[in-house]
């Protein structure tokens, strides 16, 4: 039997004098969408964070794929080696790289072969419906491109888990619907492990197999989603 | 909204005609007086002296700027993206070179390289005498000087960049590749606009090249002037000098622009990409401030220890020392005084309006101190009302508000933009006319800015030597004059003495104003 894909163990995260988690317990099953529902301030983002490596545990352990790569205090693998795909919620699109440059730069860090690379780009820019923006600057884009342009980031490296947060929070209503319609159909084509940070119940209904709430720093509660139950 | 009767409109325009009359009068007197004095033609054919000057000049500025930008940006970097111990102090320590007036730092480096130098009497024979007058020695003196300004501004450049930007690469590639694809090529303009600013400010520059002995613009400008009373060779050889530093202080306001705006608000802190050199740059930040600041003061205290009365050493000196006071303090208030509207104006200007704001800031700035100097007799040494302003101490403010007023109103700008205009529009809905409103909202939030323009503008205008070795009334002295002038023909232990005196009354109101700072902070 295959083990979680993400296991977080009893972790604990202060920032000064405030408690950001406290002993929160999660696992996560390969391919498995996971919507992670809570007020502003409750740790969700902390929790994404610690598991991408960009911040430290202060107690509790992290696993992913069956390798710890956090303890307390310790990062005990880089970002870069945990195969992390992140959309950030105010997507950190760098504004000195067209599309195609910003996606070069993820296959160079990762290695990717040049003749590999265009392939590559190529597949994720028609994934996310963007070919005709492949030329254009950040600033150069509208918010839903923008959006979309983000993601093509996170997924052009195949990344092992992929990490949302709040990735739908800037956008108005309509773009808001259209953009959900859109990864939802993400996750039918590409079934990949994935943590999903929002505070609004729609993203939860139309994308999670399991929804956990959080407040507070803690866990509060776990539903299986109606979409799960649909689908078995 | 802005109202032509409106009591923003009256006081705003009054400052900007203060700054026109103070500023912009007597470089505008110097670019047309060709026209007036009918050498328009020869201006731009410069003879063999002049390339040689413009050859030396030009080495001087591009060799500082690289130099300091060497020193000045690693330690930017590592000031912004390493957990170094007690940061705030090591910060300011690293900036005090940049405080000091740079002759005082090329005086101690002739103390310590000279023919009869600390270095000369430890090896038992002149080794370092021959390089310690020369254009390489003065491009190091001004590097040392000038670093922090690259170091502060990679700094600010670096924390300005939002921290996912640089979170998002670190999810795929390490620090290294971070560093040299995403943050550097983000910081760039802001450094090399400091480099332009550095090159602006050597190449205008007087003390370190006249004490060094090196031939450059500015020392021929005053040459000219005050040696030969040859105004119309000062103006020759002064515009090619005004228009460069012009030309490069526009492109350095260009390069700033609106490059690293990304239309989203700065978020998050950056990743600490580079804690694994957490020793070595301390040890670096720890060498940059031995090598800057402690050496030179340490050579001074030596010589001046070897004075036979430091007490008859100041009273010698005793005029000088009230004057430069008491002048750097009526002039300090002046420039605030006049800084503050012109600096609340350019924060609450339209971003387009205020880059070509901070473009003419910068460029009345960047106008070398000398030329400043032949611009302000050129416009006051004339008969009538005018003429009796000339000649007395009222020269000394009128330099300090032509040099200063820019630089003061920038730093109050910086710190106005800090407090939201719905405050203003909260006042004035509340039946608070404007000049309530900036009494009682605006200026009590900007007052530490209020009091860094008044430390900025005291430092500079008492450590001021170009303008001032000009414009200085018979018999009148400020210190400066009295070092500079007393260097060739006094002990130097004496002058060391005045030198260090010099030195500890300008970092004494910026240990203070530091402290005030790091007490703010830690609230």
């Amino acid at each position: 039997m295959t083990g979680p894909a993400v296991d977080v163990h009893d972790v604990s995260k202060w920032f000064a004098t405030h408690q950001a988690l406290e002993g929160v317990s999660l696992d996560v099953a390969p391919g498995e969408c996971v919507v992670i529902l809570g007020p502003s301030g409750c740790g969700k983002t902390t929790l994404l964070r610690l598991i991408a490596g960009l911040d430290v545990p202060d107690a509790g352990e992290i696993w992913l794929n069956g390798v710890q790569v956090a303890s307390p205090g310790l990062s005990l693998l880089a970002p870069h080696r945990r195969g992390i795909g992140f959309v950030f919620q105010d997507l950190a699109l760098w504004p000195h790289l067209t599309v195609h440059q910003g996606l070069q730069f993820v296959l160079d860090s990762l290695r990717v072969s040049r003749s590999e690379q265009d392939g590559r780009i190529q597949e994720a820019l028609t994934l996310l419906r963007i070919n005709g923006f492949a030329g254009r600057y950040p600033h150069e884009l509208s918010g839903g491109e923008q959006q979309r342009v983000a993601l093509a980031r996170a997924l052009v490296g195949h990344p092992r888990l992929l990490l949302l947060d709040e990735p739908l929070a800037s956008l108005d209503a309509d773009l808001r619907s259209a953009m959900r319609s859109e990864l939802a159909r993400l996750r039918r084509e590409l079934p990949m492990t994935t943590l999903y940070v929002t505070h609004d119940r729609e993203d939860a209904a139309v994308l999670a197999d399991r929804v956990i709430e959080m407040s507070a720093g803690r866990i509060s509660s776990v539903n299986e989603s109606r979409r799960r139950e649909t689908r078995s | 909204m802005w109202r032509w009767a409106s009591s923003r409109t009256i006081v705003v325009a009054t400052a900007a005609g203060l700054f026109a009359a103070c500023c912009l009068l007597p470089i505008a007197y110097l670019l047309t007086a060709p026209l007036r004095v009918g050498i328009a033609g020869s201006i731009l054919s410069l003879d063999a002296r002049q390339q040689g000057l413009l050859w030396n000049t030009t080495i001087l500025g591009v060799g500082t700027a690289l130099l300091a930008t060497t020193i000045g940006a690693p330690l930017g970097l590592a000031l912004a993206r390493v957990s170094l111990r007690g940061k705030a102090l090591l910060r300011v320590a690293l900036a005090v070179p940049v405080l000091l007036p740079p002759y005082i730092v090329a005086l101690a480096w002739t103390y310590l390289g000279g023919s009869r130098g600390l270095i000369a009497s430890v090896l038992g024979h002149d080794l370092l005498s021959a390089w310690t007058y020369s254009l390489p020695a003065a491009i190091v003196v001004l590097s040392l000087v000038f670093y922090p300004l690259s170091m502060l501004a990679t700094e600010v450049t670096m924390r300005r960049i939002d921290g996912r930007l640089e979170e998002a690469a670190v999810l795929v590639a390490p620090a290294g590749v971070v560093l040299r694809r995403i943050t550097f090529p983000l910081a760039a303009p802001g450094i090399l606009a400091a480099a332009l600013v550095i090159f602006v400010l050597s190449v205008s520059e007087f003390g370190v090249p006249g004490l060094l002995r090196v031939r450059v613009y500015t020392t021929e400008v005053f040459t000219a002037f005050a040696a030969l009373y040859d105004f119309t060779r000062a103006i020759v050889l002064a515009l090619p000098l005004v228009l460069l530093c012009l030309l490069v202080s526009v492109l350095a306001v260009a390069l700033v622009g609106d490059r690293l705006a990304t239309g989203q608000r700065v978020s998050g802190a950056p990743p600490l990409l580079l804690d694994a050199w957490r020793q070595p740059a301390e040890g670096a930040a720890i060498g940059a401030v031995a090598i800057a600041s402690g050496i030179p003061v340490i050579v001074l205290v030596g010589e001046a220890l070897g004075a036979q009365s430091l007490g008859a050493v100041f009273q010698g000196s005793g005029r000088a020392i009230v004057n430069s006071l008491l002048l750097a303090t009526i002039g300090a208030t002046a420039v605030v005084s006049v800084a503050a509207w012109l600096g609340y104006a350019r924060a609450r200007a339209s971003a387009r309006a205020g880059r070509v704001v901070d473009a003419l800031f910068i460029v009345v700035f960047a106008v070398p101190s000398t030329i400043v100097g032949v611009g302000l007799i050129g416009l006051w040494n004339r008969p009538g009302v005018v003429g009796a302003v000339y000649g007395t101490d009222a020269m000394f403010i009128l330099g300090y508000l032509a040099r200063f007023v820019p630089v003061a109103a920038l730093a109050i700008a910086a710190a106005t933009r800090h407090v939201p205009k719905s405050h203003e529009e909260a006042a004035s809905v509340s039946g608070a006319g404007w000049l309530r409103t900036m009494t009682h909202i605006v200026l009590p939030q900007i007052r530490l800015g209020l009091v860094t323009a008044w430390v900025i503008a005291f430092v500079l205008a008492f450590g001021e030597l170009g303008v001032s070795l000009l414009i200085a009334p018979p018999g009148e002295a400020t210190l400066p004059i009295r070092i500079y002038t007393i260097i060739a023909n006094t002990p130097p232990s004496n002058v060391a003495a005045l030198a260090l005196l010099q030195a500890s009354v300008i970092l004494i109101p910026v240990a203070l104003l530091a402290g005030a700072v790091a007490v703010r902070e830690a609230r």
